[in-house]
């Protein structure tokens, strides 16, 4: 990519001196408004961090203090809190995971243009336009075992006794199964656009050439389409480790504890407990995992971004 | 050959069934009785009725105990006046700001775009309830403003991602060109940069407006029930004697139904215009 | 006959006739006393006024901060009368059930001075209370300048308005020395067996005695009546599980939630008597409860009695009112006072109460209190049980209605026996202290583990107190 912060500046000397200190003032011009709007949140994400380092019930307001690090001290003692986090990564790992895999499958599918494909392609996005917190209202209907289509439609097949969000065992399954319903299109979107963005040469020349499909999808394809995957892959693993809708509608995070995420630990904790220090401290937790985890992306995505611009 | 494309039609079906399936029998729901919803086995054989449609839109709500008053109408709108608002707000602060990363290196650049990003770290909840105490010190409590302010958290990185991605792809040659002509950089942005960019930003707009619109717990929080969208206003229908089923359907499909219009409206570029670039580098 | 009935009302409302003269006089006249009592609602738009001053705050405004219920609609539907009666203007923001209460909480803990009533359940002034949200009401209930003739607080049933005081103090009793009126109690639930009339017919069944009788004939109805269960209590993993029928049974077999030693708490969910219970309860649910039990909530609960998947619940009386009021199961079912413990005959429901409180932060507080007493007040309170859904009532004297009577007799037969046969027992049995949300959430996590198998009933019950011990321990309200 030729620098085309040089090239500007280059134009701007053409036209008059001051045009180039213009545009070494520019990019900050244009970006400053975005982030100064942002910035704001700043402020309230500050006093967060500051409750999270006090013992701070609202309902024992005697009791309020500083406690430095004891909340964290506290979750990082007790097994549930490291439940809540093995759970919450398993929860993000298998969406994640195998809604860019159903969506990379779906976007191939797609790719070879027909009617149908078209009208798929503007039909898959309805999953997405339902808010998440309703959809798994209907769901739980369909999952009820008296009224529900689902339940009905498994008993048919011979399965009679599945409770789906209800049972330990088929907990997890279910809501997976209901992100996998609600957020796959988003990813198939993205994936779609990218392949049919890609450049024809290099599929071309590997046809002429009768390379074996296989080398031409892992070796050609896949790195091209890496970016794209791994913008819509951290978009979901942000939504992901932080789901509280799905969950919340479907189980409430139980049965039991089965699948007591961060945030509905974190929501219980602020909102129904009035625990104000210990939701804070657990939130800064989450907070922390995401930034690491994106910063990882992040990383990657500049890198194979380069990458993917060398092959096109 | 035969076999692989069975096996793709074959997929197809299962996939559109999956996807698919489940709104259909919204759809079915929605012109069902509560009564008719709840039997047991499930059956698709019922007197259609638009009664939950009615009471939706005319906003009384018949439970078994005697009529409710509902804002469903309200909750629509205020859905739209808080999506459309927010995507708007995103795009005059995002597409520049998209531009600039895209097009320049500067010092603290890749720092600042992972900043914006990193908004979306935040998990709502943490930020919530000191911004309640900030927003009725300033004010801001219950107002549109507010609240689109707010969404900004959500919609903002959105449109700065996908849309710088796509910047990056359209040739500079073009505005090179344009501006040696003579033309001022804006003039270059506004008639060359942005025409040649408007599908990935339509691509952007369209997805932040459907998580804009998707968005429940800030408007709850920071607004009183004239300013709910309609995430909050569809509880209403699970009623202390009993959940209306067949109306959180019908209010399902009409809340689908801004976003669809505006998918079609934005199809065209959707597709073309993500292919064209969006993220790609 | 019009000027008859007129001028009767008119002397009532000037306080020439007693209420009871004033029904009776009205019945002669062929007048029910529902009807009586909307048209004095009319005429003491203007006449109450005469005796007490209603338009002491005209031109205030108060806010008020609702959920979606039938006593809000109750309430509302009269609003107006208010209105004209006192020159107030009220407005009010209304929230469904499922985030309500997290509304209220943040509305309160940033000190808003947005809203100046709001609905409460007595559980949650146990948080609200200690924060410093609310209005101690008793400065306002003792004032005898503050109250119209209509308020009367000893009309309230005793044990309603000591469940909504208390002093604060973890493990004081409700309603005892000290205590602070945190709520009025606006309309309440009590629990027992609502069923479905017809499968019991079917099955020939009488309804069941006790717990372990209730087991036998869940399991029989579940078995001669395809494609039901035989009986639906909540199970999510939340503090709703426990208050309604768990709790209720828990208590007739002697069990507690907190032994008081000392003036300190102590986690009292594994005695004895409790694991007894439980044993018996997880039974019922395994044997004969809803498939998806972890799943269900009120809604579901109720839900399936009137769509006529269960043969009975054990749950709030109005949820079986509000079934039989309009569903497919309308017209066939019935109520049941019940006590769980066979040695026991009298019933012991534990209650859940809407009340009406007052924000700490409200500005206007006399006005809110002329508010409050009215939409607690016996005319308020009569017209909201006799014309729409505020069941049950808080007060003594509609309960003695003729005209609730005769209207829960016509459609709700066997609900006034019920609800004589419970009352006596019913008040709120958990011990007092702000942690209540809490331990409760947890007790219904606990009881999800056992119903799945995952823990013995006697080993879950006994982590579940060391827990909660070690909870009530870090907020200092137990050694």
């Amino acid at each position: 990519m030729p620098n085309p912060a040089a090239a500007t500046m280059a134009v701007s000397h053409a036209k008059r001196r001051s045009g180039a200190r213009m545009a070494r003032i520019l990019p900050y011009l244009l970006s400053l408004p975005a982030l100064l709007t942002c910035i704001g949140i700043l402020v309230p994400f500050f006093s967060a961090v500051y409750y999270a380092l006090q013992r701070y019930n609202l309902a024992f307001p005697a009791g309020r203090k500083f406690i430095w690090l004891d909340n964290f001290v506290q979750l990082f003692l007790s097994g549930e809190f490291w439940h809540t986090i093995t759970i919450s990564l398993l929860y993000t790992a298998l969406t994640v995971g195998l809604e860019m895999l159903l969506g990379l499958a779906i976007a191939l599918l797609l790719w070879r243009r027909s009617f149908v494909t078209n009208l798929l392609s503007v039909a898959l996005i309805l999953p997405l336009m339902v808010a998440p917190e309703i959809a798994s209202l209907m769901w739980k209907l369909m999952t009820n075992a008296n009224f529900g289509i689902l339940s009905y439609f498994v008993s048919v097949i011979g399965i009679h006794d599945f409770r789906w969000a209800s049972a330990p065992q088929s907990a997890l399954f279910t809501v997976v199964l209901v992100d996998m319903w609600v957020y796959t299109p988003f990813i198939s979107i993205l994936l779609l656009a990218g392949l049919r963005g890609l450049p024809r040469q290099p599929f071309e020349a590997a046809e002429l050439d009768g390379v074996p499909t296989s080398f031409v999808f892992f070796r050609i394809m896949l790195p091209m389409l890496l970016p794209y995957m791994l913008t819509a892959g951290l978009f979901r693993m942000l939504d992901s480790i932080q789901q509280f809708d799905i969950i919340y509608a479907m189980t409430q995070g139980g049965p039991g504890n089965t699948l007591m995420v961060f945030q509905i630990q974190a929501y219980l904790q602020a909102f129904t407990f009035t625990n104000i220090g210990r939701a804070s401290a657990i939130l800064v937790v989450l907070w922390a995992i995401t930034f690491a985890l994106s910063k990882v992306f992040m990383k990657n995505w500049l890198r194979l971004r380069e990458r993917a611009h060398g092959l096109a | 050959m035969q076999g692989k494309s069975v096996l793709r039609a074959v997929s197809l079906v299962l996939i559109g069934l999956f996807f698919l399936f489940p709104l259909f029998w919204v759809f079915l729901m929605s012109f069902m009785t509560n009564a008719d919803i709840l039997r047991n086995p499930p059956s698709v054989i019922f007197s259609p009725t638009l009664h939950n449609y009615g009471a939706l839109i005319s906003g009384n709500l018949g439970t078994v105990v005697g009529t409710q008053k509902i804002d469903y109408m309200l909750n629509l709108f205020n859905s739209f006046v808080l999506s459309s608002g927010s995507v708007i707000l995103s795009l005059i602060l995002g597409v520049p700001a998209a531009y600039a990363f895209a097009r320049f290196k500067f010092r603290l650049g890749e720092d600042m775009a992972f900043t914006l990003l990193s908004f979306r770290f935040a998990p709502p909840l943490l930020v919530l309830l000191p911004l309640l105490i900030y927003f009725q010190q300033m004010g801001l409590y219950d107002t549109y403003f507010g609240l689109i302010w707010v969404y900004q958290l959500i919609t903002l990185p959105l449109v700065l991602w996908i849309v710088r991605g796509y910047f990056e792809d359209v040739s500079e040659d073009i505005e090179l060109a344009y501006r040696l002509d003579g033309h001022s950089w804006l003039q270059t942005f506004l008639r060359i940069s942005i025409p040649l960019a408007r599908p990935g930003i339509a691509a952007a707009a369209l997805l932040s407006f459907i998580f804009a619109w998707n968005n429940f717990i800030f408007a709850l929080i920071l607004g009183s029930s004239s300013v709910q969208p309609v995430t909050v206003g569809a509880l209403a229908f699970i009623t202390a004697s009993g959940i209306e089923y067949g109306q959180i359907a019908a209010a399902l499909v009409l809340s689908i139904v801004p976003t669809l219009i505006l998918a079609l409206f934005t199809q065209r570029y959707l597709v073309e215009g993500l292919s064209l670039g969006a993220i790609k580098g | 006959m019009k000027d008859k009935a007129t001028s009767l009302f008119e002397d009532f409302a000037a306080g020439r006739l007693c209420r009871r003269d004033l029904i009776r006089g009205a019945a002669k006249l062929g007048i029910g006393s529902a009807a009586a009592s909307i048209m004095l609602n009319s005429v003491q738009t203007q006449a109450m006024a005469a005796n007490w001053d209603w338009m002491k705050f005209k031109g205030k405004s108060i806010k008020l901060l609702l959920n979606k219920h039938p006593y809000t609609d109750a309430m509302l539907a009269n609003l107006d009368h208010f209105k004209k009666m006192t020159g107030m203007n009220v407005t009010y923001d209304v929230f469904p059930e499922d985030v309500y209460f997290d509304k209220v909480t943040t509305a309160l803990s940033s000190k808003s001075t947005a809203y100046d009533v709001f609905m409460s359940g007595a559980y949650q002034t146990w948080q609200y209370g200690p924060a410093g949200w609310l209005v101690d009401l008793n400065e306002f209930i003792h004032d005898p300048a503050a109250n119209s003739p209509d308020f009367n607080v000893k009309d309230f049933l005793p044990n309603l308005l000591a469940s909504d005081s208390w002093s604060g103090v973890p493990g004081e009793p409700l309603g005892g020395k000290g205590a602070k009126q945190w709520a009025m109690p606006w309309g309440f639930e009590l629990n027992s067996i609502s069923y479905n009339k017809k499968m019991f017919a079917e099955a020939k069944l009488e309804p069941p005695m006790n717990l372990p009788d209730l087991i036998v004939k869940a399991e029989k109805l579940q078995k001669d009546i395809k494609g039901i269960y035989g009986i639906g209590v909540r199970g999510s993993r939340s503090w709703a599980t426990i208050h309604p029928g768990y709790l209720s049974g828990l208590v007739s077999y002697g069990g507690s939630d907190f032994d008081v030693v000392n003036g300190k708490l102590k986690a009292a969910m594994n005695s004895p008597q409790a694991k007894k219970f439980t044993k018996l309860w997880i039974e019922m649910i395994q044997k004969a409860g809803p498939r998806n039990w972890t799943n269900y909530t009120w809604y579901e609960v109720g839900n399936d009695l009137g769509a006529g998947a269960s043969a009975m619940i054990f749950d709030a009386d109005i949820l079986g009112f509000f079934q039989q009021a309009g569903s497919k199961q309308s017209g066939n079912i019935g109520f049941h006072a019940f006590a769980a413990n066979p040695e026991k005959k009298a019933p012991t429901p534990n209650v859940w109460i809407w009340s009406l409180a007052m924000s700490a932060f409200s500005a206007n507080k006399p006005a809110s209190w002329m508010f409050l007493q009215w939409a607690a007040g016996a005319e308020q309170c009569l017209y909201g049980a006799t014309k729409a859904s505020q069941v049950d009532p808080v007060r003594q004297s509609i309960w003695n209605d003729k005209d609730f009577q005769s209207r829960l007799n016509a459609k709700y037969p066997g609900y006034l026996e019920q609800y004589q046969a419970s009352a006596p027992g019913s008040k709120i049995y958990f011990t007092p202290q702000p942690l209540f949300f809490n331990l409760t959430t947890d007790w219904a996590a606990a009881l999800q583990e056992m119903y799945a198998k995952q823990v013995p009933v006697d080993e879950g019950l006994d982590k579940l107190a060391e827990r909660v011990q070690s909870q009530l321990r870090d907020a200092g309200i137990a050694d």
